[in-house]
């Protein structure tokens, strides 16, 4: 039983075909540039979780990010140089600060939603640049012991293309079982109708923390692994202002779609490494295209495209 | 300590002069209008070129710069805000942000991205219980609160006010009268711009102007209208002096803290509110 889009619906065609994507890409791109790609997609699929597939668009997501950059690397360095280790940590360091924030965040809904996270994330910020300042190292950042993982060393880019990319396909598999099960159904059930899902019986508070909890989580994960790509962690991986970066990527791609999730990563990557060589106003560029999105696409590109190759209008 | 809580009140007074247009916007449409942070710019770089032109009075500068966000206010209104009724809360941040993005572009390309520092335009100081205010400042504090009774006399007295008062409470009620409620609407949104406008070419003395200063001051009003009470006016005023006088205090005591401590209190009151927003 299957409740979404009719094409490419299988777990494994999904993993197959950006599996594809992504070797076409790091073949045009070169696979040192794409290993940024892939996490940011893995960020953008954490974020999706919370903002497609429940509804609530939290505008302070950066936080977990950061919390996974910095204590994936602090927890990671007492247990040797493992960057498993690292990655461990990142997710689960994120995921506890995800159910402590979320416990007082998923009660609120909208406009507070989206600001409590942004306050949040600004404390957050504040934390790592002042008052931790003497194990943060403020703007100075930290560098990320990069060691091997087995035969894999990722200090040579193509290999850690590979190991980025297993990781994004494991996330996408997860995500993807778990939006297909019940836990799934119920987070689209409690975005097209919390106050129902109430009715129906479940708590739908204690499904949103857990869910926002997940999120976190994986949003953790992909600031771990953006210590290991760039071989440091600063504040600015906890900026709140770069918060709108990930919000428009999922737009871009078409929200509450984990393909879309994946387009929308490479398409904001793309528009904000190449544009900006060739156009100097390229955040210009890129406000005349999200206007154009807002207006005409809501769905985004993914919606575009499903709803084209069903040949009739699904809203 | 008389100097820490009058700087409190000047940064609480930019603070109110922002959040006017924020809370309206907030309370009328439920939209988060990132937007808001491309009108307070652009008022402080039209008296940036009037000066350099030569302009010699600060006032009527900053009365260009007032003026000018008039038109610019409609277009926003009438091309991106207007559109988004009814669209949920995220793509309204989305297309907001982007208009933002688009003007300080554009801002960028006409005026460049380096700070621009602004003299002082008064200069002398006043003396009072042995403490020495800027004569600058002061002046700031009691326009914010001229302001506030202007905005109070325009929500009560006047049709325009006194319908969009209405329009907060009951939307539907309002429109079945046969009032069309977006044509007041607009009017008080490009009210709101003039005063964001107000408030940058205000605050443009005390720090320097580029083209992101909006964005820092946007977040804080978001904090201060969150605590106020969105569409809620004297909530608004209190909370942005509140606010003002606690980031300063809070920046005597330990300097780093004064841009954070607003987000704690907005957090907590949404936390602690028994009210569902």
């Amino acid at each position: 039983m299957r409740l979404n889009e009719g094409i490419l619906s299988g777990h494994w065609m999904k993993l197959v075909l950006v599996l594809g994507i992504f070797l076409l890409l790091a073949y045009l791109v070169t696979p040192f540039r794409v290993a940024d790609y892939i996490i940011f997609c893995i960020f953008v699929l954490g974020f999706d979780l919370l903002y497609g597939h429940m509804g609530k668009l939290s505008f302070g997501h950066m936080l977990y990010l950061g919390t996974g950059a910095y204590f994936g690397l602090f927890l990671g360095n007492l247990i040797g140089h493992n960057p498993l280790s690292i990655l461990l940590f990142g997710f689960l360091s994120a995921f506890l600060l995800g159910l402590l924030v979320g416990s007082i965040a998923v009660r609120t809904s909208e406009a507070a939603f989206a600001l409590i996270n942004l306050a949040f994330n600004q404390v957050g910020y504040f934390l790592v640049l002042v008052p931790l300042n003497p194990w943060t190292r403020g703007d100075d950042g930290l560098p990320v012991p990069i060691l091997n993982v087995g035969p894999i060393d990722l200090n040579v880019p193509v290999h850690r293309f590979f190991f980025f990319l297993v990781f994004l396909l494991l996330v996408l598999y997860v995500l993807s079982r778990l939006i297909d099960s019940p836990f799934g159904l119920l987070m689209h059930a409690i975005r097209d109708n919390e106050l129902r899902v109430n009715f129906l019986g479940y708590d739908a508070l204690r499904y949103q923390w857990v869910n926002f909890a997940i999120s976190a989580g994986i949003a953790g994960l992909a600031g771990a692994m953006f210590g290991l790509n760039y071989g440091y962690v600063t504040p600015s991986f906890m900026d709140p202002h770069r918060n709108v970066e990930v919000v428009f990527a999922s737009l871009i791609g078409g929200s509450g779609n984990l393909l879309g999730a994946v387009l929308g990563g490479i398409v904001y990557m793309l528009i904000s490494n190449f544009i900006a060589d060739i156009i100097v106003r390229w955040e210009l560029f890129l406000g005349v295209i999200l206007l154009i999105l807002v207006f005409r696409f809501p769905r985004g590109i993914w919606g575009f495209v499903s709803r084209f190759s069903q040949g009739r209008n699904r809203t | 300590m008389i100097e820490v809580f009058f700087y409190g009140l000047t940064v609480g007074g930019i603070l109110y002069l922002v959040s006017i247009g924020l809370s309206l916007t907030f309370g009328i449409m439920k939209i988060v209008n990132f937007s808001h942070a491309l009108v307070y710019a652009l008022g402080p770089y039209i008296l940036v070129s009037y000066a350099l032109k030569g302009g010699e009075s600060y006032i009527l500068g900053s009365l260009l710069g007032v003026l000018f966000v008039i038109p610019i206010g409609y277009v926003v209104e009438r091309f991106v805000i207007r559109r988004l009724y009814g669209v949920g809360i995220d793509l309204a941040i989305i297309a907001t942000y982007a208009t933002l993005l688009i003007g300080v572009d554009v801002i960028k390309f006409i005026w460049g991205a380096t700070p621009i520092p602004v003299s002082d335009p008064v200069g002398s100081y006043l003396m009072l219980f042995h403490s020495r205010l800027p004569l600058y400042r002061v002046t700031v504090v009691l326009l914010a609160i001229a302001v506030h009774f202007f905005v109070l006399f325009f929500f009560r007295k006047t049709m325009v006010g006194r319908i969009v008062v209405a329009a907060l409470e009951d939307e539907d009620g309002v429109r079945s009268l046969g009032i069309s409620v977006g044509k007041y609407f607009s009017i008080v949104f490009v009210l709101g711009c003039c005063l964001a406008a107000l408030g940058g070419v205000l605050y443009a003395p005390i720090t320097a102007v580029h083209p992101y200063m909006g964005l820092s001051i946007l977040l804080l009003s978001f904090a201060v209208v969150m605590v106020g009470g969105m569409g809620n006016l004297a909530g608004t005023f209190y909370a942005s002096l509140f606010m003002g006088i606690l980031m300063s205090v809070a920046g005597r005591i330990w300097g780093p803290v004064a841009d954070t401590i607003p987000f704690i209190v907005m957090a907590l009151v949404i936390a602690f509110r028994r009210r569902k927003v």
